[in-house]
């Protein structure tokens, strides 16, 4: 359905571009043409135009989504990694300032790694993010491992320019050399935006990539044009996921299916116990030195459990004592990924209306709005198999995709732990 | 799995089968139930040698009453190893399936070259001096030397296999080359001719053309095939050309004086043995006057020459009485080098046909046609009288002698051209002269006469009714076949202009325009920064890539091309240009891309495979015409006007799209890959042009794709490359079934082929 809908899409915007470089249209025309609004117009029986429903559409796809990730997950017991430390590559040579992406391809990757920031550390707490970039064939290192969105994108959107040629091999082995001395229950993971067709190494890439191999680097690759052999090999090897992206919206898809953990490789994945510290919030008024910025600070801080020292944010390393500091709510907000609740059965909507649940729950459990839909015809429901309550299709895609608890689940009154534990 | 094609049971060794296969299959079991020849056009990729393979060995094994023989000729050894690898799991499957009256024969034959187990022998560095090296240890009068004084080297697999004699056989089963060197090896027989020895009984022989078309090889390795042989000519599109070039012959200067050394050293030999041994010539003058039959009495390993295509009649004549004797042979054929070597002098080009030419050399030099024609079987009887084994070093005469036997053969369908100087360099002599054959169907008539099916195939046949004209045969099956795809993995473009509007085309009046030449450059810029990995790039001639590349080179679009991809060039030098492809090769693996410069016609556009990321766009740089000044060119058209009723036009268009095809298609190997083509140049946007090329190609040359101009080509390339990198599903969705299994197939029986498929 979504591919029939896209294809006349493309083919018209071919057109267009043509006509844009011949005539060059304002900017205040660019805006419509990059947004077709009006192609999420139709006109329904009484000839009044209506935006198109796509929630039914929407709803499909997310459905088909979570399908494949429990049909994936369904049979072995599967293991995540959720203390993770990836390394974002961004490639801004000569290609990224192409403009097959409006404004400019940079712009685009720059937006969206933006997001992709928020997004990872807002699903695992636990885990760093690194930024490198490429540029004039030599790889930059622009943050170092932290846990702080912010500093990640100050340091991104500094300055995008692009330049020279591409290097995958530099990028590599920087990459490499920051992620070897991770220690071993860490997930080390690259997610390279490359956006040339080519890239010019110093030495021999099959090498590289085997000793990414070795070393358990999970290497994933999202390229902007086209599919290149040495990405693909590259993501084969080493276990990590190769995509295109066709345009903004897939390249942002594409993007964000690497937020959540990936499994773990079952022969390294080796459970560990790991030493953290809880660190207790500094009071209000206390003044002390913090030991990342080397400054003083009047409160809003957190005091190493262990040597003391002041630290401004969580998740972190002491910079003192090496102990990985954190705060119970991470943990807790990682635990889901391993206990991903059960998809919902989707409710027939026929055969329904004479049931006589169903008309006990008229209403979404979850937002208690009516499940009626328009003409006082059942609309689309769906029903937790555990608690038997219906939610709508908001709902249900708010509680799988952030939620992450049943509230239907959670009201019974029943120890948690237990209910977790069964599942 | 295993299907029903009407009465015969196939047994396929896959699970799944694609749609075209399975069609041709029907169409083949129909040209072997009619006993016919057949013509199929199949585009590579789709399994077209297991389709046949598999049809053809459950024909056999469903008819056992009548079994037929399989001789399946491939272009190269790498072909005829691949064959046989995918009969050996076809071979497994049905005797699993079967037991072991499904057990067959299968080999493959090569030269010595490639067959050879003796280390010494192979220490030689070209084909013709293994051959040699191999006499010298295996000739009869060697061996007979030997005897007497065992200081003679023999080749210790070729005693072995003679020791053996008739119980040197091979147990049933499929033998690559390899195979045959292991056994061979292990036995201590010699795996050359344990292999000719078993090609009487095999039931499957995969070997070279030139093993049936050439009239000299033919005669001595194909002879004992029987009639019900059905005969498979794969990748076939160029038939015509290796017949043609099977039964011409050039001589030059170098041939000439060559000739002579060897005839000063024939004759230092004849007076040896007038010394020594008279008998020997006194019998073989005696043999030659009984009018015996000249290999009639000799043993097996020597017969390594043969007469080239001889019609029936002349073998039952004896030798004429002029060249009975050693001397006068001898002086027959200096006389005909004296007369060659005049010929030679001219300073303009001549054209002569056969009749004339043997009227003139009977005026001049006093040798009649009947002599010439004998020419070739009389050294061979001298040279076998002689002893002589170093047989690579006699090839400068008996080049000439085979020229002799053609000239003196055949009054029609060739000519003889003297040509002073290479037309592109005339300012260097190098007198030439060619005797060339324009009938395609001289050599390979035999071949149709007698075996009871031939089966032409190819990925590029179209237009596909020229083939019985150009062979003078006909085929009761000649069809093309699509492919079913699960996406649009090809996307042919018609590029007419570059991005300033002019048209682009490699027309002679256009080919040297400077604007021309810039927008070549700029599409091949533009192409190589949105197309990953390898590039190729065909264009028409060598003269026209070199002059091209410099003007490239001069204006900076080289270097710009550089940055994006490293540069490579086929040369005509063997050695360079695999070279260049070896690295051509690395550089796409390692992510550094590559373009690489070739030509069409050569080498590589024959035999290289582009496939996947060695080839994600190939761009065909103007039509690719013949030389249409040579020489040989013009007698050729001319000939076929006048003999089949072929227009010149239409011959030259046909030969030169089946040429742009044959490029253009060496980027796309299987239904997993996927490739664009770009035919650059305005003419392709012709109808009359366009028609001619294999039905696949046309049937995925969109209309909105026909009249590009360079920045609409590169916006298509984007949308599609980005296309193509998405996941996809194999099997094939949306109603249209691209792998068949078991119950679609029975199915298919019941509704009948055409409304499943398409």
């Amino acid at each position: 359905m979504s591919n029939q809908r896209k294809r006349p899409n493309g083919g018209e915007r071919e057109e267009d571009d043509e006509e844009d470089d011949a005539e060059g249209i304002g900017q205040w025309e660019r805006a419509y043409v990059d947004d077709r609004s009006w192609e999420a117009l139709q006109e329904d029986e009484s000839g009044l135009l209506r935006p198109i429903d796509t929630s039914a559409i929407y709803h499909a796809q997310y459905r088909r989504r979570l399908r494949m990730l429990s049909a994936a997950a369904a049979g072995t017991r599967i293991q995540k990694g959720l203390i993770r430390y990836l390394y974002i590559v961004i490639d801004f040579s000569r290609a990224a300032a192409e403009t097959d992406f409006r404004p400019s391809r940079m712009a685009i990757m720059a937006k969206h790694v933006e997001a992709f920031i928020r997004e990872f550390f807002d699903q695992n707490p636990l885990s760093q993010i690194g930024l490198v970039s490429i540029k004039n064939g030599i790889a930059h290192t622009l943050t170092d491992l932290g846990g702080s969105p912010e500093s990640h994108i100050q340091a991104l959107m500094g300055k995008l320019e692009a330049a020279g040629d591409s290097s995958l091999q530099n990028a590599l082995e920087l990459v490499h050399e920051h992620l070897n001395q991770i220690p071993s229950y860490g997930h080390r993971e690259v997610l390279i935006l490359y956006s040339a067709l080519s890239t010019s190494d110093p030495g021999d890439i099959m090498e590289t990539i085997q000793k990414c191999k070795k070393s358990r680097l999970r290497c994933s690759v999202i390229g902007l044009s086209a599919e290149m052999f040495i990405c693909k090999h590259l993501c084969q090897e080493t276990g990590g996921l190769y995509s295109v992206a066709v345009d903004e919206v897939h390249l942002k898809d594409l993007l964000l299916e690497h937020a959540p953990p990936p499994p773990a490789i079952a022969e390294f994945a080796i459970s560990n116990l790991i030493k953290m510290g809880f660190p207790q919030r500094a009071a209000e008024g206390s003044m002390a030195i913090c030991s990342c910025h080397k400054e003083v600070k009047i409160g809003a801080g957190y005091t190493c459990p262990r040597c003391k020292a002041r630290v401004c944010e969580l998740p972190t390393e002491c910079t003192i004592c090496g102990l990985t500091l954190v705060s119970s709510p991470h943990l807790a907000r990682s635990y889901h990924h391993l206990f991903p609740i059960a998809p919902f059965d989707e409710v027939p909507t026929l055969t329904s209306s004479n049931d006589p649940r169903r008309k006990l729950g008229k209403s979404c459990f979850g937002c208690q709005q009516s499940l009626l839909g328009a003409g006082n015809k059942p609309g689309p429901c769906v029903t937790c198999r555990k608690c038997k309550h219906y939610f709508c299709l908001d709902c249900d895609i708010y509680i799988h995709e952030s939620l992450h608890n049943c509230p239907g689940c959670e009201s019974i009154h029943r120890p948690k732990s237990v209910s977790l534990m069964e599942e | 799995m295993i299907f029903k094609i009407e009465d015969v049971t196939v047994y396929f060794p896959y699970d799944n089968i694609y749609p075209e296969q399975y069609e041709y299959m029907v169409e083949l079991k129909r040209a072997l139930d009619a006993k016919g020849h057949c013509l199929l056009e199949m585009p590579t990729g789709t399994g077209k040698t297991i389709a046949l393979l598999s049809l053809i060995t459950s024909y056999r094994l469903s008819r056992p009453d009548s079994p037929i023989k399989l001789v399946y000729c491939t272009r190269t050894v790498h072909e005829m190893e691949k064959t046989l690898g995918e009969l050996k799991i076809l071979h497994d499957y049905q005797v699993s399936h079967l037991g072991a009256q499904a057990k067959i024969l299968a080999l493959g034959l090569s030269s010595r070259k490639n067959l050879c187990v003796n280390p010494k022998v192979l220490a030689a560095e070209n084909r013709d001096s293994v051959d040699a090296a191999c006499r010298k240890r295996t000739a009869s009068w060697v061996r007979a030397l030997a005897a007497e004084n065992p200081n003679v080297e023999l080749c210790d697999y070729f005693e072995n296999h003679e020791k053996a004699a008739e119980n040197a056989l091979l147990p049933p089963g499929v033998y690559t080359l390899e195979d045959l060197r292991a056994f061979g090896k292990n036995r201590g027989w010699c795996p050359y001719f344990l292999a000719r020895h078993m090609v009487q009984f095999a039931n499957v022989i995969v070997y070279s053309y030139q093993y049936l078309l050439d009239p000299k090889v033919a005669g001595i390795i194909s002879k004992e095939l029987q009639k019900e042989t059905v005969v498979v000519f794969d990748e076939a599109h160029n038939i015509d050309n290796v017949c043609i070039e099977a039964l011409s012959v050039s001589v030059r200067r170098v041939t000439l004086e060559g000739a002579n050394r060897n005839l000063n050293k024939i004759r230092q030999e004849i007076d040896r043995f007038k010394a020594s041994d008279a008998g020997r010539l006194r019998a073989e003058y005696n043999r030659l006057v009984e009018g015996l039959a000249l290999r009639g009495d000799l043993s097996g390993t020597d017969q390594w020459l043969a007469n080239p295509a001889l019609p029936n009649d002349i073998l039952k004549e004896a030798v004429p009485g002029n060249i009975r004797r050693a001397e006068h042979f001898v002086h027959v054929l200096r006389r005909l080098l004296q007369y060659l070597e005049g010929r030679l002098d001219t300073e303009n080009v001549e054209k002569e046909s056969p009749v004339s030419f043997v009227s003139s050399l009977n005026s001049q030099a006093g040798i009649e046609q009947k002599t010439l024609k004998f020419c070739y079987d009389r050294l061979h009887s001298l040279m076998m009288t002689l002893e002589i084994t170093d047989t690579d070093e006699f090839l400068p005469i008996q080049t000439v002698c085979d020229f002799a036997t053609l000239v003196g053969t055949y009054a029609r369908g060739f000519s003889i051209i003297i040509e002073p100087y290479d037309e592109r360099m005339p300012h260097i002599p190098d007198p030439i002269l060619q005797l060339s054959c324009h009938d395609a169907s001289l050599a390979i008539k035999p071949v149709f006469d007698r075996f009871q099916s031939v089966v032409i195939t190819s990925g590029t046949l179209s237009p596909i009714d020229l083939y019985p004209r150009l062979l003078s045969f006909n085929p009761v099956v000649s069809r093309s076949f699509k492919m079913s795809m699960t996406r649009d993995c090809i996307c042919p473009m018609v590029l007419t202009r570059g991005s300033d509007q002019l048209p682009v085309s490699t027309k002679f009046d256009m080919r040297s325009d400077p604007g021309v030449v810039r927008n070549y450059g700029k599409l091949l810029v533009e192409m190589v920064s949105v197309v990953p990995d390898g590039v190729v790039c065909f264009f028409v001639s060598y003269s026209y890539m070199d002059g091209i590349i410099a003007t490239w080179n001069e204006t900076g679009i080289l270097k710009e091309i550089t940055q994006q991809k490293l540069v490579f060039f086929e040369t005509q030098d063997v050695v360079e240009t695999t070279l260049a492809l070896d690295n051509y090769r690395r550089a796409c693996d390692c992510g550094r891309g590559a373009v690489f410069f070739s030509v069409a016609r050569g080498k590589v556009a024959e035999g290289i495979d582009f496939d996947r990321h060695y080839g994600r766009l190939v761009v065909m740089f103007g039509v690719p015409f013949q030389y249409t000044l040579s020489k040989i060119l013009l007698a050729r058209l001319e000939y076929l006007r006048d003999t089949f009723q072929i227009k010149e036009g239409d011959f030259l268009t046909f030969d030169a799209l089946r040429q742009a095809a044959q490029c253009v298609g060496r980027v796309i190997r299987s239904k997993a890959d996927y490739g664009m083509m770009i035919f650059a140049d305005k003419r392709y946007s012709r109808h009359d042009k366009r028609s001619k090329l294999p039905g696949w190609i046309l049937s995925h040359l969109r209309d909105a794709h026909l009249n590009l101009s360079t920045d609409m080509a590169i916006h298509i390339a984007r949308e599609f490359l980005r296309k193509m990198a998405q996941p996809y599903d194999k099997t094939g969705t949306m109603g249209r079934k691209t792998l068949l299994t078991q119950e679609d197939l029975e199915k298919m029986a019941e509704t009948g082929v055409q409304d499943m498929v398409y």
